[in-house]
């Protein structure tokens, strides 16, 4: 596994692999088996018990309890989207020269190609000459008032209950927002007896009108599944409405009803479990983190890495970056994009080492050809619960419990840098470290200064460590940079070679 | 607001605020506590708001709980252990010596 002589450079400590890879979805897993297939050695690191991603989570369990009828149920609901990963979870699975380490948090990424991990009290860093970002998306952060009650969630935190869990939504469950998510959402529930008692879009017949100009031969599979999702719906008699705003989830300690407007009239509803989506962003953590250049995307209103086609990032400094990103951490594409990408970041790789360029220009056809479907869920599935900022009463910062008013009153006094917001109001400072407030602190900015997009880059300064990381682990990571720690020893005080020997004190 | 798809096969047992829980092998503690109805898994350091689970997959942190003593882990990525004390995240994660509350 270490066995990796044809990569060492004299100046760099041993690498740990050929590649590291973050992340086991579809991009992850794809990238890893062409990598290993082409005989690289590759660590590949995850923070879910099994590989899949959020896409196939819990696939390999849910199949095997199929064949005592279980959950053939379940497998049913969650439909062909989801069992189309299992031949590749085996692969990866079976891919010998796949280093695979489930459970694992990333908390650092250098440009270098060095990664700091973490696996419950255990940490360290790994080092390899090159690195492969395919941690995936996350739904787009979506303040309306009462988001933070208990009893609140996103379409994809119910879909893992679903899959992980083996848990269905009960009682009155109402589904608000956009986004082809939400809407094969419904359709499971409805597969599985746990029909929503509403689902209210922001999406409207006219997004769809204007979509069709997109429309390719490539997007008819996924469009004509949509409809018939709809048309599911539509005959169970779940009540759909269109074109809804202000959304608004009330309740005292738990949300109780839900309130909205659709054509000029208010309906509140009763609800004891509001699912809400708005689409998905790449989560842009850890390549922000490692210092990668972000660009604002205006067509999905969110920010995405810089990257070529091959996945390379960009940096700020002229010193060569290994990192690449791939998948929906690239950019949004859904499971089959992300696969192919994974491959073309990975047969990039292996042209550059030297070992085989004939799966390159396969891979970058591959992925050219399963974009298209793309362009028409993008325009048909505008952001909506996002759209318009939130009012001064909505909490923008869930861990700090800062509103849209408190931020707005500081950006008006001056404050119209992200950091400087940050460390007058601790927005973003927070167990989440700003995932689920940057984008609308950066467009609360905007607003003040009559952009209608934030300025690039708007972004809180990361620093490691990039999730926690417990005290206990970082007194005893391994694998430190040996030119970090020597630093560490030069202090001035008189050698003690009798007891702790290399151990630092600090 | 949740209810288990299939009934649980050779349960382990969690505790929650020191009651048992039956626990499904390979479930995480965020599933468990929810199958379970708990109000809440954590009151917020400023307000002392109630909060569940929100996005499940470890960006939003509103999961988080004390795991046999230690505090601010996050029950969606933590996986069931057989005997393992979980209990709610009152404000700020504290050592464990604390033994009042308000």
């Amino acid at each position: 596994m270490t066995d990796a002589p044809h990569l060492h450079q004299p100046t760099s400590a041993a690498w740990d692999a050929d590649v590291l890879i973050v992340g086991a979805g579809p991009s992850g897993m794809s990238a890893a088996t062409t990598l290993a297939e082409g005989g690289c050695s590759v660590i590949v690191l995850d923070m879910q018990p099994t590989p899949g991603g959020q896409i196939f989570r819990n696939l390999e369990a849910n199949s095997a309890h199929g064949k005592n009828g279980k959950n053939d149920r379940l497998l049913a609901a969650l439909g062909t989207s989801y069992t189309a990963g299992l031949k590749l979870i085996q692969r990866f699975r079976a891919q010998p020269g796949i280093d695979y380490r489930p459970q694992t948090t990333v908390w650092e990424i250098r440009p270098d190609g060095t990664v700091g991990w973490l696996r419950g009290m255990e940490g360290g860093y790994l080092r390899a000459p090159h690195v492969i970002l395919a941690h995936g998306a996350m739904e787009r952060p979506t303040p309306f008032p009462g988001w933070t009650l208990p009893g609140v969630m996103t379409a994809g935190a119910v879909q893992t209950l679903l899959k992980a869990g083996n848990l269905k939504p009960e009682g009155n469950v109402v589904l608000a927002g956009s986004g082809p998510l939400l809407l094969l959402l419904a359709h499971q529930l409805r597969q599985l007896g746990a029909k929503p008692s509403l689902i209210a879009r922001t999406d409207r017949l006219s997004n769809s009108v204007r979509a069709i100009r997109h429309l390719r031969m490539q997007a008819l599979g996924p469009v004509a599944k949509g409809l018939g999702w709809l048309a599911g719906l539509k005959a169970s008699k779940i009540p759909v409405v269109s074109a809804i705003s202000q959304l608004e989830a009330r309740g005292d300690t738990r949300v109780e009803s839900v309130s909205f407007t659709a054509k000029g009239q208010h309906h509140t509803y009763p609800c004891d479990l509001l699912v809400v989506h708005d689409g998905i962003v790449p989560s842009i953590d850890l390549s922000h983190g490692a210092g990668l250049l972000l660009e604002w995307d205006t067509s999905s209103h969110s920010w995405q890495p810089q990257t070529d086609t091959q996945g390379r990032a960009a940096t700020t400094s002229d010193a060569p970056c290994t990192i690449r990103i791939t998948g929906d951490a690239r950019r949004i594409g859904g499971a089959e994009v992300a696969i192919h990408h994974g491959r073309l970041a990975a047969s990039a790789i292996l042209a550059a080492l030297g070992k085989t360029s004939s799966g390159l220009r396969k891979a970058r056809a591959w992925y050219n050809n399963s974009l298209s479907a793309r362009l028409f869920i993008d325009a048909a599935f505008p952001p909506g619960l996002s759209h318009a900022l939130p009012d001064d009463k909505t909490i923008v910062c869930r861990c700090e419990e800062l509103s849209a008013g408190a931020l707005r009153q500081k950006i008006r006094s001056g404050c119209t840098n992200m950091d400087a917001l940050r460390g007058e109001t601790r927005c973003g400072m927070g167990p989440c470290q700003g995932r689920n407030c940057m984008i609308t602190v950066a467009r609360l900015i905007a607003e003040h200064e009559g952009h209608s997009n934030p300025p690039v880059p708007p972004a809180f300064r990361a620093r490691p460590p990039l999730r926690p990381l417990p005290l206990g682990a970082l007194a005893n990571l391994t694998n430190l940079d040996p030119s970090a720690t020597e630093l560490l020893t030069l202090e001035d005080t008189p050698s003690h070679t009798d007891k702790g020997g290399h151990h630092a004190q600090a | 607001m949740f209810a288990p798809l299939a009934p649980i096969t050779a349960p382990m047992t969690l505790f929650w605020e020191g009651k048992p829980l039956a626990a499904r092998h390979g479930e995480t503690v965020a599933a468990c506590l929810l199958r379970a109805q708990i109000s809440h898994n954590r009151l917020t350091p400023v307000s002392g708001a109630p909060r569940l689970p929100y996005c499940m997959i470890g960006n939003c942190f509103e999961c988080l709980v004390e795991i046999d003593g230690v505090g601010n882990q996050q029950a969606c990525l933590t996986l069931v252990q057989d005997g393992m004390h979980v209990s709610c995240q009152n404000g700020a994660a504290s050592v464990p010596d604390v033994s009042s509350h308000d």
